[in-house]
């Protein structure tokens, strides 16, 4: 009786400090393994046909989880601002191959693999890929056609089949009246900043994912940006024209009547005029590294 | 009947004296951790997981408990010898099959409606709602349903006439077949002689297709199951253990228990 209370007692002792012990120990293994990592992302089954084999009835699932992984990889790699994408592909063949009715796949997909880095793989061509297969397992669903026109728009620039990829998309169920203007729009003007806008407006409104709507908001902002600059720039030719020289600061135009105040980007930081004479955005503004990294992958 | 309608209640009672039912609460485990963890590593996919998960825990927890109780529904009362007692009264052995039979697929009726209520529970906590698409939910729980039942069938054929390790692995092994009975019948006919061509076709008929059962994806997508396959599977179900358990019970009434 008495040894067994002195277990008890030793227990109730061991249990608490062993494991404080434990917890310490494991996090001074955390940091060595830390200090020691690298990259170790694999895709060791890259088959997305011999994964569906050996998923057995459960493949539906599986995809789930590949798309989890998809969403992880990238969002890790976004994260650290590394350009490197090049698992998204197989991730997302595999998951595609699972599950041919996970839409969600697709449209994410195309949008991780299409937009330059660092935003995405920068493979438009593996998007309209992955979109173009999505659209034979679902032929109906008109938002494949929106993505394949907005990859061929943006990111392809290829005016034609964006074009046609809006017009085929307006023919199926539930489609959107807006997608046969866009097709006879961008059929006639190509790339306008009023289309560009009308899209990422329409991906920022209808994304249900945080992530790719805050993605939607930047290109929304850079696009307001890159509309006001033109405009700004425009002005200074006026300014120019009155004064004969070019004006070196937002205020020079205010006080000439050119201005009512002095203009201030989404984010409210007032555009300046750079070195070349040419108005941008403030050097404090946090759109100017968005910029710069988007024009930097360009 | 009655007398296989009592073997069958007391095949359920004595499954649930053996806690068979406590997976019950594995599921509600797995089924909550799920609704709560999916949305926060995965994008737009909420509801298609915890129907894919449900569906496959259903699945998975009833594939188990059907191999391993069904095939110990036999040698489990032959090791007790209870067996004797219990064909020394006015029972026929097709009959004890039968009610052995009848009381596992009760059992697993139970259990998949305990968990397809718990599925459709958690559903609404994600959704908060349900709508006229996930009935499919409960046709894919439906399907599974009817493949377990084939399941047991062919775990109580093989208990009847081998040992319980070599029944396990020759029902699982009919299972994976069935998995891809369909691939099967669509091997490349050119590389193949006529004779053998002819010989996976009429095997792939042979074989029990449990890829018919296998909707997930659908319910998953909340697509609809046309009313022609519920019922054609339904009769899939019943004739193909009728013949199962028909062949259990010859072999079983010859089998000497001596």
């Amino acid at each position: 009786m008495k040894s067994e209370k002195t277990i008890a007692w030793v227990l109730l002792l061991v249990l608490p400090f062993g494991f404080a012990g434990i917890w310490r120990l494991q996090h001074g293994i955390d940091a060595q393994r830390e200090s020691l990592s690298q990259e170790r992302d694999d895709v060791l089954l890259r088959s997305g046909k011999l994964v569906k084999v050996m998923s057995l009835e459960y493949a539906p699932l599986l995809a789930d989880i590949y798309w989890t992984r998809v969403v992880q990889y990238y969002g890790n790699k976004h994260v650290r601002g590394q350009a490197n994408l090049e698992l998204l592909w197989p991730l997302l063949d595999i998951t595609t191959t699972l599950d041919p009715n996970l839409l969600i796949s697709y449209r994410f997909g195309a949008m991780f693999l299409s937009q330059a880095a660092p935003a995405g793989a920068g493979r438009p061509d593996l998007a309209v890929q992955l979109i173009q297969r999505g659209i034979q397992a679902n032929p109906d669903y008109w938002r494949l056609y929106e993505d394949l026109g907005f990859v061929y728009y943006f990111d392809l620039k290829d005016y034609q089949k964006a074009s046609d990829a809006f017009l085929e998309g307006s023919k199926k169920p539930n489609a959107q009246l807006w997608m046969r203007v866009m097709a006879a729009k961008v059929a006639a003007e190509g790339e306008s900043f009023a289309t560009s806008m009308f899209l990422w407006k329409d991906i920022y409104d209808s994304t249900p994912d945080p992530s790719v709507k805050k993605n939607a908001l930047q290109h929304l902002q850079l696009l307001k940006v890159k509309g006001d600059c033109k405009q700004l720039d425009e002005l200074a030719d006026e300014y120019a024209k009155r004064y004969g020289k070019r004006p070196a600061r937002m205020s020079e135009m205010v006080q000439a009547g050119l201005l009512r105040g002095i203009p201030g980007d989404p984010l409210g930081f007032a555009y300046i005029f750079g070195e070349d004479g040419k108005a941008e955005l403030n050097l404090d503004s946090p759109l100017l590294e968005q910029q710069l990294l988007l024009d930097r992958y360009k | 009947m009655r007398r296989v309608g009592v073997v069958a209640l007391n095949t359920f009672r004595e499954a649930v004296r053996d806690r068979v039912l406590y997976n019950l609460l594995f599921f509600a485990l797995l089924m909550m951790a799920a609704a709560v963890a999916v949305g926060q590593i995965s994008i737009g996919i909420e509801q298609t997981v915890i129907v894919s998960l449900g569906l496959t825990a259903i699945s998975v927890i009833g594939l188990l408990i059907s191999v391993f109780i069904g095939v110990a529904l036999v040698s489990k009362e032959m090791d007790k010898r209870t067996l004797y007692a219990l064909l020394a009264k006015p029972v026929r052995r097709w009959e004890f099959l039968l009610g052995k039979f009848a009381g596992l697929v009760l059992t697993l009726a139970v259990n998949t409606a305990a968990m397809a209520v718990g599925l459709l529970l958690v559903m609404i906590y994600v959704k908060h709602s349900l709508e006229r698409s996930d009935a499919v939910v409960l046709v894919a729980v439906y399907f599974i349903l009817l493949k377990l039942a084939l399941i047991v069938a062919l775990a109580l054929l093989f208990s009847c006439f081998t040992t319980p390790l070599l029944a396990i692995l020759f029902t699982v092994g009919f299972y994976i077949v069935g998995l891809y009975v369909q691939e099967l019948r669509n091997l490349p006919v050119e590389v193949m002689s006529p004779a053998m061509s002819a010989f996976t076709k009429w095997l792939s008929y042979l074989l029990p297709n449990f890829e018919n059962f296998n909707v997930m994806a659908m319910a998953a997508h909340g697509r609809a199951v046309s009313g022609a396959l519920i019922l054609q599977n339904t009769l899939y179900t019943v004739v193909y253990c009728t013949i199962v358990l028909a062949a259990a019970a010859a072999v079983f009434s010859r089998r000497n228990l001596k």
